[in-house]
């Protein structure tokens, strides 16, 4: 058995799992964090995409024990009780979740995109989101609403706002 | 006496029962509503464009789905839950000679183990009832199920089915859709006809149309199997309880046919079997049927307790149907103008293993098989035939795309060997607002000219003739 010791959305977690656990089973078998989705098992797919110390991993190819120490932002880290992630509301207001089980696994990539990236650029956006997999929406509507937040966050954020202010 | 002067007194009484406070905020109104129903339909004329063009709409459900809070069946926890693995045959065609289930079920965890046999009516299917839950005496496609296992882990239920030893005796697979057609064919449902749906439209006279015509384009056209490959996998949650009642959860987009389809299989009455029809991850006509729900209930049935099958990403590709590959003969007689005299189609559709949605697919295919073009000559064939490979049935259009590769490119073709624009052709011979289809249905609301010329117009279409 192998100790985890990781922070989970900010949060302090511990967990004893069998060594051959994945990060994506730590999070929905043991945290119960089912936000992100087993959809290929093999690194493909990108529905179970989690954020790792600010790097977009594909939780089912990590191990849990190669979490140990490290910090992991899911789907279910964004919101507020108060309000969405601007991330989660371009989605919502583009149509860019019809099924929505790509959605969670998208989200985390473009959080770990406009994290490094406030302002990139469709070919930017492209590569960010190559390696989530999504059958419904044709990628239009998600690189539309990839370049919405970039807008929102970016006119949220404090440096900008000193900018506006002469 | 006595009891009927009791019924009077009863029917005197005021029987309007006093109600709690809170109940009666729930009480229809006993007056009727003012605005009657309209009994007119509410109907638009075939061009006018309703009000609801051009809104913009937002899924009720995307809010869930952007929070990560979506349960899909993999989401869906119930305690005492197994985990449900089903052993794949591994080969087309073959006989099962025997099948050891011992060493799996002494492993420690292994709750029960299920074969074809246990399986009261093992057969289903929306057109014909072809299709076995699991395969008990002979293999019709690598990916049928032979045995399932449900064991208190995955990882359990994966090392039990390797334990499972079953014995083949190999048997010639039939691979080509073209040659199963043929009367010394082998037959994968043997005494059957490889051929099991046929459809033949036709419209005129299409040697006379041959005769009159100037030109005559013939050509073959063939589309590859696809797999619909929804983000979710195929899962089900089976919970047979002690009442003898099953619940099944299923990622299904058809339940009230799911409903029918388990009761059929395991011969129960429907007012016993309750389906959950959950957030599907993704359907595109894939998730149409049942696939692996009637083992697990019978999983659960043996263990008495709740059991979860969820597909691996290969099964979804070797043991979930498929869109057909079509293969596409078109002859077509064409004026020295481009006008469309004549047009003959033969298409084979492979079907694999088991019918599914086939008969459908076969229908819409042949009926759409001669394009959305004026053709007062039309003779249309279409079969489907049995192969040893992984099953094809419902997937978005029904037919309709492949068919449209066909006719498209041949346009294309001819267009290009008579020095037409493409775009000139097709406008020489679209419909028009009630021209009658090749079935002799009269269309109505056809834009298809006006959306073409739009279209060019757009992307910036330049003749190239």
């Amino acid at each position: 058995m192998t100790d985890v010791t990781v922070v989970v959305n900010g949060q302090l977690r511990g967990a004893t799992v069998p060594p051959e656990t994945t990060l994506l089973q730590l999070l929905r078998e043991h945290f119960h964090l089912t936000g992100a989705k087993l959809g290929c098992d093999v690194g493909d797919c990108g529905a179970c995409t989690v954020i790792v110390d600010g790097m977009a991993v594909n939780s089912c190819l990590m191990l849990a024990g190669q979490v140990d120490g490290r910090s992991v932002t899911t789907i279910e880290g964004l919101a507020s009780r108060e309000q969405l992630h601007p991330i989660q509301k371009a989605f919502e207001e583009s149509g860019a979740l019809q099924c929505g089980f790509c959605g969670p696994g998208a989200i985390m990539a473009t959080k770990a995109l406009l994290d490094e990236n406030p302002e990139p650029a469709i070919k930017d956006i492209r590569d960010a989101l190559s390696g989530s997999l999504c059958r419904c929406t044709g990628y239009t509507k998600m690189i539309e609403a990839v370049q919405e937040a970039a807008r929102v966050l970016r006119s949220e954020s404090p440096k900008q706002l000193t900018h506006a202010q002469p | 006496m006595d009891d009927k002067t009791k019924i009077l007194e009863r029917e005197q009484l005021d029987i309007e029962e006093p109600l709690r406070g809170a109940d009666v905020e729930l009480r229809l109104p006993m007056v009727t509503p003012r605005e009657p129903f309209p009994i007119e339909p509410l109907t638009v004329d075939a061009r006018q464009q309703t009000r609801a063009v051009g809104q913009r709409a937002t899924r009720p459900d995307g809010r869930l789905h952007g929070l990560g809070q979506t349960k899909y069946i993999d989401d869906l926890k119930f305690p005492g839950m197994l985990y449900a693995r089903i052993k794949r045959a591994g080969i087309a065609s073959a006989r099962i000679k025997r099948i050891d289930t011992s060493a799996a079920e002494a492993m420690p965890g292994v709750m029960a183990v299920l074969t074809g046999k246990e399986i009261p009516v093992n057969s289903f299917g929306p057109s014909f009832q072809d299709q076995p839950v699991l395969v008990d005496e002979q293999v019709f496609h690598a990916g049928d199920g032979v045995a399932a296992v449900a064991a208190v882990t995955e990882q359990i239920a994966n090392e039990a089915l390797d334990k499972i030893v079953v014995e083949y005796e190999p048997l010639p697979a039939v691979l080509d859709p073209v040659a199963a057609m043929r009367e010394d064919s082998p037959k994968v449902h043997a005494p059957n006809s490889n051929i099991y749906a046929t459809k033949v439209i036709r419209k005129g006279d299409v040697e006379k149309g041959f005769a009159e015509s100037d030109h005559i384009f013939e050509g073959r056209f063939a589309t590859q199997m696809i797999e619909h490959v929804s983000l979710e996998p195929h899962a089900a949650i089976a919970d047979w309880d002690a009442n003898g009642r099953l619940t099944i959860y299923a990622t299904i987009g058809r339940i009230t046919l799911a409903r029918s389809d388990i009761a059929r299989t395991l011969k129960m009455p429907m007012s016993r079997i309750r389906i959950v029809g959950t957030i599907v991850g993704g359907n595109f006509g894939g998730k149409n049927e049942i696939t692996q729900e009637p083992a697990l209930a019978l999983l659960s049935k043996k263990t008495g307790r709740p059991v979860k099958g969820l597909f691996t990403r290969s099964e979804e590709f070797t043991s979930t149907t498929t869109r057909h590959p079509i293969i596409m003969d078109y002859k077509t007689g064409v004026s020295k103008s481009g006008r469309i005299i004549a047009r003959q189609i033969r298409l084979v559709l492979d079907g694999g293993a088991y019918c599914s949605w086939s008969e459908t697919t076969l229908g819409k295919a042949c009926i759409l098989s001669p394009g959305p073009y004026k053709i007062d000559n039309v003779l249309a064939e279409a079969f489907v035939v049995y192969t040893n490979k992984t099953m094809t049935g419902a997937m978005r259009g029904f037919g309709a795309p492949q068919v449209c590769f066909a006719y498209e490119s041949q346009m294309d073709d001819i267009a290009k060997a008579l020095k037409i624009d493409p775009l000139e052709i097709r406008l020489l011979n679209a419909f028009d607002e009630g021209s009658p289809s090749p079935t002799g249905q009269v269309l109505h609301s056809v834009v298809v000219k006006e959306t073409l010329n739009k279209a060019a117009d757009r992307f910036g279409w330049e003749p190239r003739s």
